[in-house]
């Protein structure tokens, strides 16, 4: 398994868990982490490191192939495509719309008031983008803490 | 072909009267990781009992492999591999010991396999099991089970009693017996929902005896959420529903509901009406586990007065 990739399956999610493998696959494409032509981690070795049902990774990566994301050679295995698909931008609207909602219901329960919350938000990216020009932080709904 | 497990209008009743097992149907096919769920008392060590043949149903048919184990071969109970929640383990053997009086009794004994997951357990392979703990004795049985290479593993809360680094290795090992050559059906009862969510195809709810919810975890994953319809009168109209709702729950103007959401479209109708907010949540397994069961609860808002119209308690003007 390429060592930069860290998959991280959040059982407290109630996102089904193929569908949170294919996103960060997505998200680790997307972010240039994984770059067309990488081989990407076998079914047995992903079902192994993530203790999750072999026929999960099988419904992943399929879909995955079915999106063009990856591509399987035969006897080879599975790899980025060449023409991988960035994220559309309806994809990574519903990505950033599923923690805005809970953000919002958040901010309604304490009537924090909406230009506060706004303010809040651009607090945050402010400090990430701080970070960026210090040190390489990884993409972070990606990575939630070390996989493996 | 009839599935791997099969029962049919099972039942069992114990000479105290309980009835553990009433009605109950079952199916799992090949290759299945089939999570057994419910509340104590439920009746899922009974099934798993009946199914392994080590009780004898009093009505109805379950059956394993297509045999029924209360009155198989012992060649052909040997496909099949139970651990139960108690003791079962001659404890005053030591685990090698063990393994060699097994590899006697069945062919398909693999002795490597048990001291490759003693060895990943960190079990001691020559102090009698008695000596160990009871998480220990419970993976030396775990141990033992997937040595004889079962077709069909029938697991009674295994991961009960495990530290969390034990658990993460027992899952870790199910996956392997998984993608061995062959593979195996797995039907295991557990409280530990989020296991079920990375391990289990399917999961069955299991209430009075019976199977009264069962699914794909990825459909439920996908399509369960718990909505909530907030009013801006004090009470919600007595006749709403929300759609899809499988359970429901009103609180003065706050409807709550475990709903099938297939489609957000569903909730456009609850949307447009007027002063109304809807907001829609993913559930977990254990959530949806918990949504499940609430209506056994005794809410004070929910007495019949509260859901008729009549205030019962002072309601804010604001909802929450």
């Amino acid at each position: 398994m390429s060592p930069r990739l860290h998959l991280q399956i959040d059982e407290r999610s109630g996102v089904p868990v193929y569908r949170q493998m294919m996103d960060q696959f997505k998200y680790y494409v997307a972010g240039g982490t994984l770059r067309p032509g990488d081989q990407i981690p076998s079914i047995r070795e992903l079902a192994a490191a993530l203790a999750v049902n072999p026929t999960t990774v099988v419904k992943a990566y399929t879909e995955l192939e079915r999106e063009g994301v990856i591509e399987k050679r035969h006897g080879k295995g599975a790899f980025v495509s060449a023409q991988a698909p960035a994220l559309t931008s309806a994809e990574q609207g519903d990505a950033l719309r599923r923690s805005a909602k809970l953000l919002a219901v958040e901010a309604t329960q304490m009537q924090v008031p909406t230009p506060k919350v706004i303010n809040v938000v651009r607090e945050e990216l402010g400090a990430l983008s701080n970070d960026k020009a210090t040190d390489e932080t990884p993409v972070k709904f990606a990575v939630v803490s070390g996989g493996r | 072909m009839e599935p791997v497990i099969f029962s049919r209008h099972l039942d069992k009743a114990f000479r105290n009267g309980t009835v553990a097992v009433s009605g109950c149907d079952l199916q799992v096919a090949r290759g299945e990781v089939y999570g057994l769920i419910g509340r104590n008392g439920a009746g899922k060590t009974t099934l798993l009992k009946l199914l392994m043949g080590l009780l004898r149903p009093d009505a109805g048919e379950a059956r394993v492999l297509g045999l029924n184990l209360w009155e198989a071969t012992r060649e052909h109970r040997q496909r099949v591999a139970y651990v139960s929640q108690g003791q079962q383990v001659p404890d005053w053997m030591t685990l090698a010991d063990l393994g060699r009086y097994c590899s006697h009794f069945y062919e398909t004994w693999d002795d490597s396999l048990l001291k490759e997951h003693a060895r990943r357990w960190e079990l001691p392979l020559n102090l009698s099991i008695s000596k160990l703990s009871g998480g220990n004795q419970r993976l030396a049985a775990l141990a033992v089970a997937l040595a004889t290479r079962p077709e069909v593993l029938l697991l009674d809360e295994p991961a009960a009693g495990l530290d969390p680094i034990a658990r993460r290795e027992l899952n870790s090992c199910l996956i392997d017996v998984l993608m061995r050559g062959g593979g195996c059906t797995i039907l295991l009862s557990t409280h530990l929902l989020g296991d079920l969510e990375r391990l289990a195809t399917r999961v069955g709810i299991m209430d009075r005896g019976r199977i009264v919810a069962e699914g794909a975890v990825e459909d439920w994953q996908r399509t369960m959420r718990r909505v909530q319809v907030v009013f801006a009168e004090h009470f919600a109209p007595p006749d709403f529903a929300i759609p899809g709702a499988l359970k429901s729950q009103t609180l003065g103007p706050v409807v709550t509901a475990l709903a099938r959401v297939s489609d957000e479209a569903q909730l456009d109708g609850v949307r447009a009406l007027p002063g109304v907010r809807v907001n829609v949540f993913p559930l977990t397994l254990e959530e949806l586990f918990v949504d499940w069961f609430r209506e056994t609860v005794k809410e004070p808002f929910a007495s019949p007065a509260g859901i008729s119209g009549q205030p019962v308690f002072p309601v804010p003007n604001t909802p929450q």
